[in-house]
């Protein structure tokens, strides 16, 4: 498969924070939901992949090109969605599109006015006026309009209403259909992912825990509830992390079919949400 | 690259209105026109800057197809472009007004832009954002207000310099002053170029 | 064809696209050679990700149930329909099986249990 975001062993140190050697890989044609905490490093990790951020250690490369000698020509085709406004908060559209269509070669002005209409934006107003639905949709027109391969988002979703959050996965998988576009977002609103994303890529303190399909996700990880009995020093091994009550304990495994083999039918074995592996895996001190 | 240039004017489409009338306001107020041709050419590239002040402009700039270079090469390249505009404004509203002014008047007035500019551009890139507007408007007194009297007195022990200033001709003294301007705003590119390149946003 | 889909089911969402598939082939709504809809589509459609429709097709390819060319699309492959006769008469037998195991636990006479399957197959 084509990886379409490349990240080898990349390091980057901020203040109070550290990404490590971190590797990605992102294909092409598929949807990547990047999970984690707050501050576990995603806005940074997004940063390091718009070039706004530079590795202190490590490559990263974006379409198979880097940016040292690629910078325009892959920036011309990725589409970005950041969490904050980042525009002039006093102008509106049309002044926007005039600052940001003439920067990209590809810009088609007639695609961004259809999807200007689709998205029931109004032209004339200035966009301090506009709710964070309405930015989230400006962002994506003018990420469109370019016709970008690579959409890059970094919290699309924060902030949004249920149902615009639904109408925006539907306009995710519309353009995700001719299988030309990769989608790569940031969200700690895991219930979006059941719906769309391909694959998870889950950080925890500016490490990369894994990088998996969702079958695969669905296919090791497992919440195990049982009386406590049941656990000993062999057990427990089989736990990212074990919560322990008077009525019983519930443990995370990122291996279910050998807990399967352990506990047989002594022990209850469900699937483990996104939300469940986040939260055990904040408790725990070893490796997923 | 002429794009990030014209993007100065677009986003203060509605301050332009106000470049005319403020031109005037100066010549009403029978300012020197040195002083004018100075303050109507920081008119564009410091309205532009207090703008882009006010956003993420970097973020934005940045996650465009434009290099770190390209971004302070339009600064700096435009901001010649917007100085010979409003110098060509500013010497055309003069004439109709019938106010006289001369060559000096010009070249001493854009030397003065390109020194003021060259002091304050790599501000915008060192200094956090939103202390870095008022730290320039200080400065702009101080280096008008201040300058003069900050000349006055070096230049008891600077004697010899100016005798020797003195005896040459004023296209000599004029020309002088514009190259080491012109060198000055030079440098000081190169320095915002470095700090920009090494910025985290 | 149509696809429902529950998020509630323990049956992973690509099984039960799979199927729905294999049921409406075998119940000739789908005939051999005619094409399914896209990955992306009914990706799209069902309001799941790429990757399980990618899934649910590639299982169905294995098992020879449909055939991919690149750049066409997916489509009901020939079926052995000898083999699938055989298959469901068998599944069939299991079921009566448990059937009759039932009805003579409450002592439902074979002649009573002729009545109820002419009723319902009638029906």
């Amino acid at each position: 498969m084509e990886p379409i975001i490349e990240f080898t062993n990349v390091s980057k140190q901020l203040k109070g924070f550290a990404i490590e050697n971190m590797n990605l890989g992102v294909n092409k044609g598929f949807v990547t939901g990047f999970i984690g905490a707050n501050g576990a490093g995603k806005s940074t990790t997004i940063k390091l992949m718009m070039n706004l951020l530079r590795p202190d250690e490590g490559e990263v490369r974006i379409f198979g090109l880097d940016y040292a000698t690629h910078e325009k020509a892959i920036k011309e085709r990725i589409g970005f969605v950041y969490d904050g406004n980042v525009f002039y908060e006093g102008m509106n559209l049309k002044d926007i599109q005039r600052i940001v269509g003439p920067a990209y070669k590809r810009w088609n002005d007639a695609l961004f006015h259809r999807y200007v209409e689709q998205f029931e934006l109004p032209l004339n107003k200035a966009i301090k006026t506009f709710s964070k639905g309405m930015q989230m949709k400006a962002s994506l027109a003018l990420a469109l309009s370019h016709q970008a391969e690579l959409i890059i988002m970094d919290e699309p979703t924060a902030g949004l209403d249920p149902i615009f959050r639904r109408e925006l996965l539907d306009m995710l998988q519309e353009i995700m259909l001719d299988g030309e576009r990769t989608i790569f977002f940031s969200t700690h609103i895991t219930s979006d992912l059941d719906r769309i994303a391909d694959y998870i890529a889950f950080i925890k303190n500016g490490e990369l825990m894994f990088n998996q399909s969702i079958h695969n996700v669905e296919e090791n990880y497992g919440l195990v509830k049982g009386t406590v009995d049941l656990l000993d020093r062999d057990t427990e091994k089989l736990f990212v992390h074990v919560n322990r009550t008077q009525a019983g304990f519930e443990a995370l495994t990122s291996n279910v079919r050998e807990a399967g083999s352990v506990f047989g039918e002594s022990a209850l074995i469900e699937k483990a949400t996104l939300e469940d592996i986040m939260y055990y895996s904040k408790r725990s001190e070893v490796h997923v | 690259m002429f794009n990030l240039i014209k993007r100065e004017v677009i986003i203060q489409k509605k301050q332009l209105l106000l470049f005319i009338p403020f031109i005037i306001f100066f010549i009403v107020m029978d300012s020197h026109p040195v002083f004018i041709f100075l303050v109507t050419s920081l008119f564009v590239p410091f309205n532009a800057l207090a703008f882009d002040e006010k956003t993420n402009v970097n973020v934005l700039l940045n996650s465009l197809p434009y290099t770190r270079k390209e971004i302070i090469a339009s600064r700096y390249l435009g901001s010649l472009v917007y100085m010979a505009i409003a110098i060509g404004l500013t010497a055309l509203a003069l004439f109709v007004a019938d106010r006289s002014f001369t060559f000096s008047h010009i070249a001493l007035g854009a030397g003065l832009f390109l020194l003021f500019s060259a002091m304050t551009f790599p501000l915008f890139y060192i200094l956090k954002q939103g202390y870095i507007f008022p730290i320039v408007m200080i400065s702009f007194f101080l280096f008008v207000g201040g300058g003069p009297a900050v000349f006055e007195l070096v230049s008891g022990s600077l004697q010899g310099i100016i005798q020797f200033v003195m005896g040459l001709s004023m296209p000599i003294i004029l020309s002088g002053f514009l190259a080491i301007a012109a060198v000055i705003y030079s440098l000081s590119w190169v320095v915002s170029a470095t700090v920009y390149e090494r910025k985290v946003f | 064809m149509q696809i429902i889909l529950s998020n509630q089911s323990k049956e992973p969402l690509y099984e039960q696209i799979m199927n729905q598939v294999i049921s409406a082939v075998l119940s000739g709504e789908m005939e051999e050679g005619s094409a399914l809809p896209s990955i992306r589509q009914l990706a799209k459609d069902l309001h799941i990700s790429v990757i399980t429709t990618k899934r649910a097709y590639e299982e169905l390819e294995k098992v020879g149930f449909i055939y991919s060319i690149v750049g066409k699309g997916s489509f009901v492959a020939e079926q052995n329909m000898e083999v699938i006769r055989e298959k469901k008469l068998k599944a069939i037998e299991e079921q009566l099986g448990n059937v009759i195991r039932n009805s003579k636990e409450i002592g439902i006479s074979y002649d009573e249990l002729q009545d109820i399957l002419k009723i319902l197959y009638e029906e």
